[in-house]
């Protein structure tokens, strides 16, 4: 339990699947930082450390950012986690303002690859992809977890409108979401009839790529807005290489320490109000949904059908990186993170979930070579 | 192009691995040998049909296969091969491709 840091403002710029001319990474940036700053009542001077990723810096690095956005730091740093940045970067603000290294630390996501620039990114994501798996024609990260969604779905017995159900429950939240890119409703049908990208994923099984950027602001709670309940992270965990890539990838590196994250947070998976799971594609969702333990008897069938089908459960609120975009995997997860603060503080508007207290949100990423090798978690809760 | 692809075995503890690690991830050791495996089992396999970036892209296949030297690897596909076929192992450069074992 973190008792002397609390998430007191969020904020992001516009999603856009095709920036304009001229437009960077950097400006959505900015607008991310600048409205984090107005919602957490506080100047650009306040802010005594920062986090920041993201795949558009270089050849700039986190100091530059400084620079260029005015700030003059006692702490600093440079993510490289991917999906899992997010997660990652509010568990080392929070442990830098709990020890009073920086009372406000802001996190800090966003990138503009483009799709040409994406490509670029996705072919050169580390040396096993350059010179193992790209001259194979790969497809990025989608060939990659195409053939771990073809393990998944043999494993636990899956039909492919198990996957449809999470993509049209997060689009049905979306369209509640004025900045999620897209919102209009998703139907099975149309899920179904959707063309392949990756056999046997199609065009709404993977995550599109758009511009925009999210920010974070992490301080002493003294620091929050009057009369805005605080979030604090009652618990935070995180894995790295957790298996060598020797594994089916069907379990994250959240099965690492999913134990230990309840068990310090005195929560159990019943207890959780909203969630926000990181959804690159539904077969990782599912993936750290039973790391967790939110799925009951490995049943991701029933999960699907039911849980998330029938409405049971709120999970990924904001529409999710499946709907509302992923401007790079840092804001992405950024983005989860964001939107449980909001639902815990109540301020989701017609999304919001009544009454939640408390929120679970994750972080899953860097494709090394067969899977993902870094997730991160946190349990926030409502603090009056 | 050349027959078998190239993984790496662990001179303490025999394990194999492909790419190439710096340290053993079992037993740390720190010496490798090479070896040359030239057979594997198709586990899974995919489509990729669309490119992001890309036009005019033409569909391939890949396939996630155990290799007769221990790892799991990922490799292109130049034929039909599905699940269960065992298939014969080549490099072109440094990326391992797989078609049917010829008869």
């Amino acid at each position: 339990m973190f008792e002397n840091a609390a998430i007191i403002g969020v904020g992001q710029s516009a999603y856009t699947r095709r920036p304009e001319p001229g437009q960077t990474a950097l400006h959505f940036m900015r607008d991310a930082v600048v409205a984090a700053l107005k919602d957490a009542g506080l100047n650009a001077a306040d802010i005594q450390g920062m986090a920041v990723a993201s795949f558009s810096l270089a050849p700039d690095a986190a100091v530059d950012l400084a620079w260029k956005l005015g700030l003059s730091l006692r702490w600093l740093a440079q993510d490289t986690n991917g999906g899992s940045s997010g997660m990652s970067m509010l568990g080392n603000a929070v442990r830098t303002v709990e020890t009073g290294t920086a009372d406000v630390v802001l996190i800090l996501g966003g990138d503009a690859t483009g799709l040409a620039g994406y490509a670029k990114v996705a072919a050169n994501y580390n040396t096993a992809t350059q010179k193992h798996l790209s001259p194979l024609g790969h497809g990025g990260p989608n060939g990659v977890y195409a053939l771990v969604a073809s393990r998944q779905i043999k494993k636990y017995g899956l039909e492919k409108s198990d996957y449809g159900h999470i993509a049209i429950a997060q689009r049905q939240w979306a369209a509640k979401n004025p900045y999620a890119v897209y919102r209009a409703p998703l139907t099975m049908d149309e899920y179904l009839a959707a063309p392949l990208v990756a056999d046997p994923l199609a065009r709404y099984d993977c995550v599109p790529v758009v511009a925009g950027a999210q920010a974070v602001i992490v301080a002493r709670p003294d620091r929050a807005p009057k009369g805005r309940p605080g979030v604090r992270v009652r618990a935070h965990r995180a894995s790295y290489n957790y298996d060598n890539q020797e594994g089916d990838g069907l379990q994250t590196g959240i099965s690492t320490f999913a134990s230990e994250l309840w068990q310090e947070a005195g929560a159990r998976p019943d207890d959780i109000d909203v969630a926000s799971i990181y959804d690159d594609y539904p077969t990782m969702l599912l993936a750290q949904a039973n790391d967790l333990g939110l799925i009951p008897g490995n049943d991701l069938a029933r999960f699907c059908r039911v849980t998330i089908g029938e409405k049971r459960f709120p999970v990924n609120t904001w529409g999710g990186m499946l709907s509302a975009g992923q401007p790079g995997g840092h804001a992405g997860g950024l983005n989860g993170i964001s939107e449980a603060v909001l639902q815990l503080q109540h301020r989701a508007g017609e999304r919001q979930v009544k009454g939640a207290r408390l929120a679970l949100a994750t972080g899953y990423g860097m494709t090394m070579y067969r899977y993902g090798g870094t997730a991160a978690a946190a349990i926030l809760e409502r603090v009056e | 192009m050349s027959a078998g692809i190239t993984i790496w075995r662990c001179a303490n503890c025999r394990a194999g691995f492909f790419p190439e690690p710096l340290l053993c991830p079992r037993c740390h050791g720190k010496k490798f040998e090479t070896n040359r495996v030239h057979e594997a089992v198709v586990e899974e396999i995919s489509v990729i049909r669309h490119m992001i970036g890309q036009e005019n892209w033409q569909p391939r296949r890949i396939a996630s296969v155990l290799t007769s030297g221990g790892p799991r690897m990922t490799v292109g596909l130049r034929d039909e091969s599905g699940p269960g076929a065992t298939i014969e192992l080549f490099e072109e450069g440094t990326a391992p491709f797989g078609r049917a074992k010829a008869k």
